[in-house]
């Protein structure tokens, strides 16, 4: 749910990350500050292998940063136990990654259901909300099928809605249209631009596709010193 | 309760003897000897034999053993456990054989209802005789065999115990594997928010599920083929030694129960650590990987 203009959805203040051991260290950004709220929807670009994909763990609470912190509303990622992020997780960000990643035994809507199953919601309440947002992303027929039966655009598809029938407020979404075609790509972009600005507060896209970065209200470039205007 | 007399002495026919325990009960009619007693004795049913007692009485000649001349009725092995060939005739032929007035006997065979009670009920017997009475139980008289099968169920226990640590070992082997090719589905379960107590709970239900399947079919089909085992009396026993015929299979349920709950306690076990390890790992990289 959008907050109540109260502050920022997400920030992040100071955020460093980098790998490999310290004598050959790779250090991909740091010093990072971003602040995301209601309404945002901004683009991350950057050249392959700068950290997009690792910003987005960080801002996802998926990996600690080495230094810095990342504040869900109030809630600092590190000060929370496994148990309190994977809920905070769950019920704050949707997450849409560059593959579909759904699982291959359960059907469509099975799928779209899952995140409120795991919240504990009853299952006729989860298929019913499933149901609703299939018929959003234009699968209404499509509900039961199983995973492998769909388009590589249909898929993406159901891992959008997937990713926002908790109503997350933040939307994260790497590179989600990286693997389809160009048609089936804008279908995915022009869905997930109106799914996020209906059901989420703020959403990150990481792109590659210029165009697609210029359709977003902002665009920023992950650089070492952190993100800058592009 | 039925009286018996008990003596020993020999069996003769057409000038060969071979000496013998005898027995009398209430109820048996003529003479059934042992098949080893018929072979050295060249008999067939049929045949004229005599018995004669060790047990003398006076003639006018001195003492002479009592005899008895009996048509052998059958040849067929002791039904109780004896070690030594019996060969059994009516108990008043037996009175007769050892100079017992009619009612007396020398022992008396119980038969219960419960056969596990039978130590117990020797020992209220022989302390109810009030005499100096020797006591002997189906037990004792088949000791060996039931020692052997009491040997035979602890091994069978220790191999069924070892069976099910295998097919355990087995269990987290696979569930190691599907732990390794599922992980990425691990990961996006927590990436939507399932908790890692959640994720190791899947995996576990997977391993129990796993678990419990084997669990079902084996204590089936171990249960079935005990079932076809006894009913067949596939592994028969040299009657001369075993007042058992073959080999009883009997399902316990609390052999059952043990087995099934020792086999699922131990799929859990099993399918616990892989899981644990599924719930702790490093989401970012398993998603990388993909
Ligand atoms: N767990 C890790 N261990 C070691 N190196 C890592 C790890 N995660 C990321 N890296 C390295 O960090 C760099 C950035 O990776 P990341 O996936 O964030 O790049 P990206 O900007 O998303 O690239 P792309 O556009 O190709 O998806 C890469 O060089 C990668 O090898
Ligand atoms: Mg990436």
């Amino acid at each position: 749910m959008p907050s109540d203009g109260a502050g920022p959805l997400l920030r992040a203040e100071g955020l460093a990350k980098g790998f490999g051991p310290p004598d050959q260290r790779v250090q991909l950004f740091s010093g990072l500050d971003l602040s995301l709220s209601d309404g945002d929807f901004v683009a991350i670009v950057g050249p392959s292998g700068c950290g997009k994909s690792t910003l987005l763990h960080l801002l996802a609470g998926l990996e600690p940063p080495d230094a810095g912190r990342v504040l869900v509303g109030a809630s600092d990622w590190t000060a929370l136990t496994a148990e309190g992020r994977a809920s905070l997780r769950g019920e704050a960000i949707g997450f849409v990654f560059q593959f579909h990643h759904l699982l291959p035994e359960l059907t469509a809507e099975e799928n779209v259901a899952l995140p409120l199953l795991l919240a504990g919601r009853g299952e006729a309440e989860a298929r019913r909300a499933a149901r609703e947002l299939l018929v959003a992303v234009g699968l209404s027929g499509r509900a039961g099928a199983f995973p492998r039966t769909l388009s590589g655009g249909e898929r993406q598809r159901v891992a959008l809605a997937r990713a926002v029938v908790r109503r997350p407020r933040i939307l994260l979404a790497d590179e989600p249209t990286g693997s389809l075609d160009a048609a089936h790509a804008a279908e995915v972009f022009e869905l997930l631009a109106g799914v996020a600005r209906e059901r989420s507060g703020a959403a990150l896209v990481v792109t590659h596709d210029p165009a697609w970065a210029a359709r977003c209200s902002r665009t920023l470039r992950l650089v070492p010193e952190g993100l800058e205007e592009a | 309760m039925t009286p018996e007399v008990r003596g020993r002495g020999w069996l003769t026919t057409r000038g060969q003897a071979v000496p013998a325990l005898f027995v009398g009960r209430a109820g048996q009619a003529g003479l059934t000897i042992d098949p080893g007693q018929a072979r050295s004795l060249s008999a067939l049913a049929g045949d004229a034999l005599t018995v004669v007692s060790s047990r003398t009485r006076l003639s006018p000649l001195g003492p002479v053993p009592i005899t008895a001349s009996l048509l052998l009725g059958g040849i067929a092995p002791a039904a109780t456990g004896r070690r030594e060939p019996e060969a059994r005739l009516p108990l008043e032929e037996a009175r007769r054989l050892l100079a017992l007035a009619p009612g007396e006997a020398t022992g008396y065979e119980l038969r219960l209802s419960d056969p596990d009670r039978a130590d117990e009920v020797a020992r209220a017997a022989a302390a109810a005789a009030g005499l100096p009475v020797t006591t002997t139980t189906w037990q004792q008289a088949n000791r060996p065999l039931v020692l052997a099968l009491r040997l035979e169920r602890v091994v069978l226990f220790a191999t069924v115990f070892l069976v099910v640590v295998v097919a355990g070992l087995n269990l987290a082997a696979t569930s190691a594997v599907l732990v390794a090719t599922r992980s990425a589905d691990a990961a996006v379960l927590s990436v939507l928010g399932a908790a890692p107590k959640a994720i190791e709970r899947v995996f576990v239900a997977a391993g129990l599920l796993l678990g419990a399947a084997g669990t079902a079919a084996g204590l089936l089909g171990g249960a079935a083929l005990a079932v076809a085992l006894d009913r067949t009396a596939a592994i028969p026993l040299p009657a001369q030694l075993f007042s058992l015929a073959h080999v009883p299979f009997r399902v316990e349920p609390l052999d059952v129960g043990a087995v099934a709950v020792f086999s699922l306690l131990w799929s859990y076990v099993a399918a616990s650590v892989p899981a644990r390890l599924a719930a702790r790992l490093p989401v970012t990289e398993v998603l990388r990987a993909v």
